[in-house]
């Protein structure tokens, strides 16, 4: 029972790191239409951002995890405008966007490879992972704790935006209809950079606890896979969805990893999908495609 | 409307074109402040078109547009806050958005919040049934409903002219003319109107004058109620014979 309880809390606490990603991932997806492969590249420029401020600035935490939330969201910003940006005013077909993602996703992790080197490395012990008793039923970390608190602050604050907030009624409305948004007189260009700011931003989050969780090295990135695969199962495009298939396929992993075998994860993963494809192509929470022209 | 004076809206040889396809060829008119002009003409002659070029939706090809003798910009957002606004084709409410977050998204650009209740006051009071449905989505109403929700979205940005594409299109004749009736009202109040619309009579018995398009060429431009009693017009779109309604 104490493993059992224990395995839910580091599967919903895995499941937080992989929302805070998807919902990044999924958010450009119900405005653009396109799988932004790029998105990992956005949790390892938060993770090193995170890392050099405290290597080598000697910052706290709070100093530094605030300039690799900034940063990877303006990075964000950054490859929308040089990459993205060019091929939306000229196309309307997205399949360019999406190799073009591909594109920046490896320019990223190579300019990574050459700035910082391939090698593994260990993020400063600023994040507490002492254990901790849960009313004697079972034995936690504090970094699991953490990190499912760090996730439901920021998608808390993401929900917060989106309803109470002139710009988020805007994204809204644009996930709806972008082009219907523009005649209604928002400044698409401006809106986009704010969705991908915006999706940097969670994903550097994520990628601090990734880079705690396991360490932090340029193709961490590759694991916003798993994030795709949630958000695809929750339903491309939806928010909700792309949060409650996050913390499913934590779950997943984390269940059986504690009770068949920890090389099984992907396995069980990858099965979740191919179900999910099969049963509910649309996912848990998919928007009519039909609707969408 | 012959006094000399200028127009509110004047597009100049406006040329439009999807590749190779010239959709809205030379295209003048004019719109004078307090009027109500409309463009018919039957499926395919460049209409929409022409209204997405005016709001810079569509990139225009040639072609001068002028409000209030200022150029008018190229894109949307611009367009919006000069002082246009668009009802668009098909009425394309934002389904999972809430009534009053549709208006909402109408009023956009303004930050003068006390005007926009003023507006939203307004909206409601032409039409009442958008008030009780404040809270509801609006892909769940019907479609008479969901065009009056385009329009008063389309009057929340409180614009100079507003652009209304088809506001009859897939509706029942008796929900035609109660939005008919609304929008001469919101001209009454004091709002220019540019009308496009497949359904002829209605929209040349609500204009003072109109405009005649097929396949992308300005065919004839007159008063409305001349153009009511043209023979040719009325053998072209209005279905011949029954001369008044």
């Amino acid at each position: 029972m104490g493993t059992f309880i224990q395995q839910i809390i580091n599967g919903l606490s895995l499941g937080s790191v992989y929302a805070l990603i998807a919902v990044g991932y999924s958010l450009v997806y119900s405005i653009l239409l396109f799988s932004n492969f790029a998105h990992g590249g956005f949790l390892v420029i938060g993770g090193y951002i995170c890392y050099y401020t405290l290597n080598l600035m000697g910052t706290n935490i709070w100093v530094a995890g605030f300039a690799a939330l900034v940063g990877a969201g303006f990075c964000a910003v950054l490859t929308e405008r040089l990459a993205y940006k060019p091929i939306r005013e000229r196309t309307s077909v997205t399949l360019y966007l999406l190799i073009a993602s591909m594109g920046m996703s490896i320019v990223i992790e190579n300019i990574f490879v050459i700035v910082a080197g391939g090698r593994f490395r260990a993020l400063p012990p600023v994040i507490p992972t002492t254990p901790v008793d849960l009313f004697g039923l079972a034995t936690t970390s504090a970094f699991d704790l953490l990190s499912l608190v760090a996730a439901v602050v920021f998608l808390g604050g993401l929900q917060l935006f989106l309803t109470r907030t002139k710009w988020g009624l805007a994204i809204r409305a644009a996930a709806y209809d972008l082009r219907v948004a523009g005649l209604m007189g928002v400044n698409v260009g401006r809106l986009i950079s704010i969705v991908f700011f915006v999706a940097g931003l969670l994903a550097a989050v994520g990628g601090i606890f990734l880079s705690v969780r396991y360490t932090l090295y340029p193709q961490l990135g590759m694991i916003t896979i798993k994030a795709f695969v949630a958000a695809v199962i929750g339903g491309l495009g939806s928010l909700p969805g792309a949060v409650v298939g996050s913390l499913i396929l934590g779950l997943a992993e984390m269940l059986t990893a504690g009770f068949l075998s920890s090389q099984l994860r992907d396995l069980v993963v990858f099965s979740l999908l191919v179900i999910t494809l099969i049963v509910r192509p649309s996912g848990l929470f998919g928007k009519d495609i039909k609707e969408k022209v | 409307m012959t006094a000399p004076r200028p127009p509110l809206l004047s597009v100049r040889d406006l040329c439009v074109s999807y590749g190779a396809i010239k959709a809205v060829k030379k295209v003048s008119l004019d719109v004078f402040a307090g009027e109500i002009v409309s463009v018919i003409g039957a499926n395919g002659a460049g209409k929409s078109t022409l209204m997405n070029a005016i709001m810079g939706d569509v990139r225009r090809e040639s072609g001068d547009i002028f409000l209030d003798g200022k150029p008018l910009a190229r894109r949307s957002f611009q367009v919006v806050a000069q002082g246009l606004s668009l009802s668009p084709e098909g009425r394309k409410v934002f389904a999972p958005l809430t009534v009053m977050e549709n208006l909402m998204m109408g009023a956009f650009p303004r930050r003068d919040r006390h005007a926009i209740d003023d507006d939203l006051k307004r909206v409601f009071t032409l039409f009442p049934r958008l008030e009780e449905r404040r809270q509801q989505y609006a892909g769940t109403l019907s479609g008479g409903e969901q065009q009056m929700l385009a329009i008063g979205r389309a009057l929340m940005s409180r614009p100079r002219v507003l652009l209304l594409d088809e506001p009859s299109l897939g509706l029942a004749p008796i929900i035609i003319k109660e939005i008919f009736r609304e929008l001469k009202l919101i001209n009454e109040q004091g709002t220019t109107i540019l009308l496009v619309e497949q359904n002829a009579r209605q929209a040349l018995l609500l204009s003072h004058r109109a405009y005649v398009l097929q396949t992308g060429n300005l065919l004839k431009e007159g008063l409305s109620s001349d153009l009511l009693q043209d023979p040719d017009i009325e053998a072209a779109y209005l279905g011949g014979g029954h001369k008044k309604p």
